[in-house]
């Protein structure tokens, strides 16, 4: 259409729901950061780790000239707990409540990641109802994630009432998450080959009252935020970051949708029931902190339509896999049956068996792409595995997302992209 | 006794009761501050000490002079110790030009004439805005002396961001000079007499809506919090304070508070007088402590509703829309007053 | 070699494009060419490093413009060559995946992939701390998740899980804990 308008006029043609070229998109970028090629004093500034919005212990050496970062030198590792040397030493069980510390805020999709990575090692079939109730969990993880995001995010930007409001909300994720799991925050909940219990007696009816409530929620986050002046002026053509940028800095997740990539792990790479369930891929194409916001709503948003098509089509049959060799016994059984005393034991004291051989798998978890890499000599352990976290790569990035930008901007930035520092450090 | 004798008597007792009523209703201030912004956020605020927690902003304050006071160790510490005191004593000197009830007169109390201010000055308004001034060398020196790179971005902020919003508010309020013909407040709620339809926030409703917004980047509130934007700086030109000493910056910071309404009411909303004929029965004080807790509840709705500003963004709101604003106002008042005036 | 391996998963068309395209261009120097679990890896030589990866990214086939991730690994029963480096590849384009993998001698170097995508960055710097593996012509190589002071390289199989080696707390527990 209007291509021949000149370059400046379309720098502020910021028309929702239209899409901007790359060319467009690089011209913004490079406008929001002219103000990082004046030359000054420099001033250091030392945001972290005790910081209120570096979220955890980031630490990052700003060389600010004035209000604009001219430089950012992130530091991390204040967090680190050495989790893959543990891992080491540990049975493929015995992992999994580690994982759970990787990502606190969904803790869930890391049990989920590095569940997904073993079965593949090792061979093992989930059954159809342990995958949708997988499925289940690891989508309301992903709303509670959001949902947590939205408050912190909001609040960085200097209003504190949002921060309440979404948390409260949150609050009925991890209400259902109690009644799933036993636990709120770090659930240890799938298994290898399945997870580790069924659902309750009224999860369903619980579970479709959250769903149905949290859209309505979000319709009303959309009215006070998404029509705020102020949020329009701190948020829209701020930190840009384009899809070669997220390529190269392996920028994955809501940042990447945001950029135009309808990438998502969950379509292009199934695993659980994704491939059974219908669901839309959120893009967004501006590729600034407005549009992560958006590509957050909607995923929210397609979320709950996952859950409710999982409780509709919740298959009936074993919830973890009947798999001597792999997957641990029924708790109900293993008191009452020589098998399952046997297997239990088995398990307990010396673990799954694993084959010889590596595996790399990546699943989508609320933050971006998570990968877990097992290397297998055979036997109960692994010999090595690494958790290839989005924060970790999101909190590498944040220096050529920010540089340019002024000290306000830096946070909601970092806010935008979402990272936790337990994810970060490992 | 003569006269002079009482007044002067008068005076010393008004000061003293203005004081005591202003502490005490700053107490009260960040008790419903923080009753509302937990109301706002559904939750309850505080509630253990006293009848639904009213009390907590002494226990507050008991808490804050028991802890041991903080200075860095490569703070200027003669000036980090005189900052505070910088703030919190403009922010009470206005208090003396507000009027709060009929000033002038013939006797009435005990056959001598009382006046419902603490000082009848001609140039009050000048003052407000010169005690506004020197606030902001009390932020900028806190920020400076407490060497701390977050203090400084914060004190540094604030001293840019109330020079270009004073602009504004000065202009805003030659309106209402122009209009009462007096910087004298005591004149310019005279000015006002005749109830709700006389009040000045109707001919200068630009002018107002400047000045509210100029004297929400005064009082460091969302949108404008830059100096102290809690999630950006710390706690900007506070981060190095600890213990009373940083709770007579909150101190101030809500005496302010209660200043910047009592003068908001008095210019645009006929401070003591009542809005109708027919309430005149009701004393000037209570009207005007009325008005101050409206303005008081809007100050904090809009602390706890909107996002914050970034930093050019308010400079650029403070230098391309206030200001030429708050000018057109000013031109269009002097223009009408001029032709219309008496 | 696996009974649960996914050895029967077939790899996807456009790997097998790539693959040919790799084999025909490199030969012999791709020293093996693993496929099992559905995932095809390469084993290449550090000189071949550097080549080979940038061939994976820019030629049309592979189209590799991620680096998913660069890791380290130690396998001291491979004693003449004990370290190693796995690097995992993604297209956005293809949308297919990719390992390469490389085996160094205690103290030898391998090229910085910096260069080719900036996310190896951190990636190298934990590779460094945790194996001692020296990336060249990184621009930062400095500890990234421990503190600056730390002694040794925790990943290695022969760290000690207890004692006082590196860290901050000097203060010996031996003997007490």
């Amino acid at each position: 259409m209007a291509t021949s308008a000149p370059p400046s006029a379309s720098v502020e043609a910021r028309v929702e729901g239209r899409r901007p070229t790359l060319e467009e998109l690089k011209e913004r970028k490079a406008r929001s950061r002219q103000r990082g090629q004046r030359t000054g004093e420099l001033m250091t500034l030392s945001l972290g780790p005790q910081h209120p919005s570096t979220h955890g212990v980031y630490r990052a050496e700003l060389d600010l000239d004035g209000e604009v970062i001219v430089a950012v030198r992130p530091e991390i590792g204040n967090l680190h707990r050495g989790v893959e040397k543990l891992c080491e030493h540990r049975t493929y069980h015995q992992i999994i409540p580690l994982t759970d510390r990787l990502d606190y805020l969904s803790a869930f999709a890391m049990n989920h990641g590095f569940c997904e990575a073993v079965e593949k090692l090792m061979g093992v079939e989930v059954p159809p109802r342990g995958r949708y109730i997988r499925t289940i969990a690891h989508e309301l993880c992903r709303i509670a994630n959001h949902i947590m995001w939205l408050g912190i995010h909001v609040m960085d930007l200097g209003t504190q009432t949002f921060f309440c409001i979404t948390f409260r909300d949150r609050e009925y994720i991890l209400d259902l998450f109690e009644m799933l799991t036993g636990a709120r925050l770090t659930h240890s909940f799938a298994r290898i080959g399945g997870v580790a219990k069924d659902l309750p007696d009224d999860f369903d009816y619980r579970c479709r009252k959250v769903i149905d409530f949290i859209p309505k929620r979000v319709a009303e986050y959309e009215r006070i935020i998404k029509y705020n002046r102020i949020y329009h002026k701190r948020t829209k053509g701020v930190g840009i970051f384009t899809a070669e940028d997220c390529y190269a800095w392996r920028v994955t997740g809501p940042a990447l949708r945001a950029a135009g990539v309808a990438r998502d792990l969950r379509k292009d790479e199934p695993y659980a029931a994704y491939d059974e369930v219908e669901f839309e891929v959120a893009v967004e194409y501006n590729a600034d902190v407005y549009d992560r916001f958006l590509v957050r709503m909607k995923e929210i948003r397609e979320s709950c339509k996952i859950i409710r098509q999982c409780l509709d089509r919740l298959p009936g049959g074993p919830f973890l896999a009947r798999d001597a060799a792999h997957s641990l016994p029924l708790k109900k059984d293993v008191l009452r049956s020589a098998p399952a005393m046997i297997q239990d034991f088995y398990h307990v004291f010396h673990g799954p068996h694993a084959p010889k051989g590596e595996v790399y798998r990546a699943i989508e978890v609320p933050k971006g792409e998570m990968g877990v890499y097992i290397r297998s000599e055979g036997g109960p352990r692994p010999t090595r595995v690494r958790f290839t976290t989005p924060s970790f790569y999101h909190g590498q990035a944040v220096p050529a997302l920010c540089e340019g930008e002024m000290i306000a901007d830096f946070v909601a930035i970092f806010a935008s992209v979402d990272v936790v520092l337990g994810d970060c450090d490992r | 006794m003569s006269d002079a004798v009482v007044q002067l008597l008068f005076l010393i007792i008004k000061a003293l009761l203005m004081s005591l009523i202003i502490v005490t209703m700053v107490a009260f201030i960040i008790y419903f501050e923080r009753k509302f912004a937990g109301f706002f956020q559904s939750r309850v605020g505080p509630t253990y000490l006293g009848p639904w927690g009213s009390l907590q902003s002494f226990g507050d304050i008991l808490k804050l002079l028991s802890k041991e006071d903080l200075i860095p160790e490569q703070a200027d510490r003669w000036v980090f110790r005189l900052a505070p005191y910088l703030i919190f004593v403009p922010a009470f000197l206005v208090m003396a030009v507000l009027p709060f009830g009929p000033v002038g007169g013939e006797p009435n109390l005990f056959g001598y004439r009382f006046d419902y201010v603490i000082a009848n000055f001609d140039s009050g308004l000048v003052l407000f805005l010169a005690m506004g001034a020197v606030a902001v060398y009390g932020v900028v020196l806190a920020g400076w002396s407490s060497n701390n790179h977050f203090s400084l971005l914060g004190g540094l902020r604030a001293g840019a961001q109330m020079i270009s919003y004073e602009l504004a508010m000065g202009f805003s309020l030659v309106g209402v000079m122009l209009m009462a013909g007096s910087t004298n407040l005591v004149t310019i709620v005279d000015y006002q007499a005749g109830g709700f339809w006389s009040w000045l926030f109707i001919p200068q409703v630009v002018g107002g809506l400047v000045f509210f917004v100029a004297t929400l980047a005064e009082l460091n509130r969302t949108p404008f919090d830059l100096a102290e934007a809690e999630q950006e700086l710390v706690a900007g030109y506070l981060t190095e304070y600890s213990g009373m000493r940083w709770g007579l910056f909150m101190f101030a910071e809500y005496v302010n508070l209660l200043v910047v309404s009592g003068i908001v009411a008095t210019l645009y909303f006929g401070g003591w007088r009542a809005p109708l004929a027919v309430l005149d029965f009701i004393p000037g004080p209570i009207w005007l402590f009325l008005k101050i807790c409206v303005l008081i509840f809007i100050y904090m709705w809009v602390r706890w509703t909107i996002f914050r500003y970034r930093y050019n963004q308010l400079m650029s709101i403070g230098w391309k829309v206030l200001l030429p604003l708050s000018l057109a106002n000013l031109v269009v008042t002097a223009v009408v007053v001029n032709i219309f005036g008496d | 070699m696996s009974a649960g391996g996914g050895a029967e998963r077939p790899l996807p068309a456009s790997l097998l494009a790539a693959d040919r395209a790799v084999l025909d261009r490199f030969g012999a120097r791709i020293l093996e060419r693993i496929e099992a679990f559905g995932e095809l890896t390469y084993c290449v030589a550090p000189g071949d490093w550097t080549e080979v990866l940038s061939f994976l990214k820019d030629s049309p086939e592979g189209a590799f413009d991620q680096l998913d991730c660069l890791l380290g690994d130690h396998l001291p029963e491979r004693e003449d060559r004990p370290l190693a480096v796995v690097v995992h590849l993604v297209s956005h384009a293809h949308g297919h995946r990719l390992r390469v993998k490389t085996a160094l001698a205690e103290g030898q170097g391998l090229p910085t992939l910096t260069g080719l995508w900036p996310s190896a960055g951190f990636d190298e710097r934990e590779a460094w701390e945790m194996f001692g593996i020296l990336f060249e012509g990184h621009p930062d190589l400095r500890r990234l998740l421990t503190t600056d002071d730390f002694e040794g390289h925790p990943l290695r199989k022969d760290f000690p899980l207890q004692g006082t080696v590196g860290g901050r707390i000097r203060i010996d527990l031996r003997g007490k804990i």
